[in-house]
């Protein structure tokens, strides 16, 4: 019985190992093909991709987890202005560009091209660089 | 017996990475569809092009005579928090309305000795450098 036990307990943590050691095997071969841009993959950051849609969607919410902490007086601030441009139809969004990216370490950056319909009717054209690390935007310009 | 206890473990951790792998592939769903158009690249202009080869090579003297002072300081918060550039790369241009923007990324140290990225684009029109972000 204690032999069953033990052979059951040890096959569930060679499995659990190995497990683990899949996932992030393949997190790191994921990383790799996409910073390098094998077999189609652009190297865009899905979170910076979440952030920008959020940007250009005017919804903070969205992408309150993957930036950096703000105050409670930022972000309502920030609320606050995302509502009145929402129910101004300010801005209208005209394309949104992955130009390209690269890492190094645990820093990456990505680089976008947004187009932008102002509410007088001028468009505007300007890039976006997002620097990633630890899981969030940390730098926007 | 212990050869076969061997392979049997051999074979469950094999099991448990193919799991995992599996496992990543299920959880990592990639970028989100993007709901607007994005536009179709181009080549990089010449004159970006010089531009960044004279900040590789680390020739002010060159920079200053294609960058007029405003851009040049916003070359240089552009370039925050790096000081010692290693290498430039470029990594794609998108025209729009004769409206181009080439972007590159900068690898260096920063003046704690840190590697750091960092990303700018230059704007170009008429085959010139007339912005910096």
């Amino acid at each position: 019985m204690v032999g069953l036990r033990r052979l059951i307990a040890g096959s569930a943590g060679t499995l659990l190992v190995g497990l683990f050691a899949g996932f992030v095997l393949a997190s790191a071969v994921g990383v790799f093909i996409q910073d390098s841009g094998l077999f189609g993959a652009s190297g865009e950051s899905p979170i910076a991709r979440a952030y920008m849609l959020g940007l250009l969607q005017r919804d903070p919410n969205s992408i309150v987890g993957i930036r950096p902490n703000q105050s409670i007086a930022q972000r309502a601030a920030e609320l606050q202005n995302a509502d009145s441009s929402r129910t101004t139809a300010s801005i209208q969004p005209l394309s949104l560009t992955y130009i390209g990216g690269a890492s190094v370490g645990i820093y990456s950056v990505h680089i976008y091209a947004v187009g932008l319909r102002t509410a007088q009717g001028v468009d505007q054209f300007f890039p976006l660089a997002l620097t990633v690390y630890g899981g969030k935007v940390q730098r926007s310009e | 017996m212990n050869e076969t206890k061997a392979v049997a473990t051999l074979a469950l951790f094999a099991v448990g990475i193919l799991g995992g792998v599996v496992a990543h592939t299920f959880l990592d769903r990639g970028p989100a569809e993007n709901p607007y158009p994005a536009l179709p690249k181009v080549d990089e202009p010449r004159a970006a092009h010089d531009v960044v080869a004279a900040v590789g090579s680390d020739d002010a003297q060159a920079l200053s005579r294609m960058l007029d002072s405003t851009m040049l300081t916003d070359l240089d918060t552009a370039l925050q928090p790096i000081v010692d550039v290693r290498t430039t790369k470029f990594v794609g241009a998108v025209e729009s309305e004769g409206r181009l923007l080439s972007a590159y990324v900068v690898t260096g140290k920063t003046t704690e000795g840190i590697d750091f990225v960092v990303g700018f684009v230059l704007r170009v029109s008429n085959d010139q450098v007339v912005g910096v972000n």
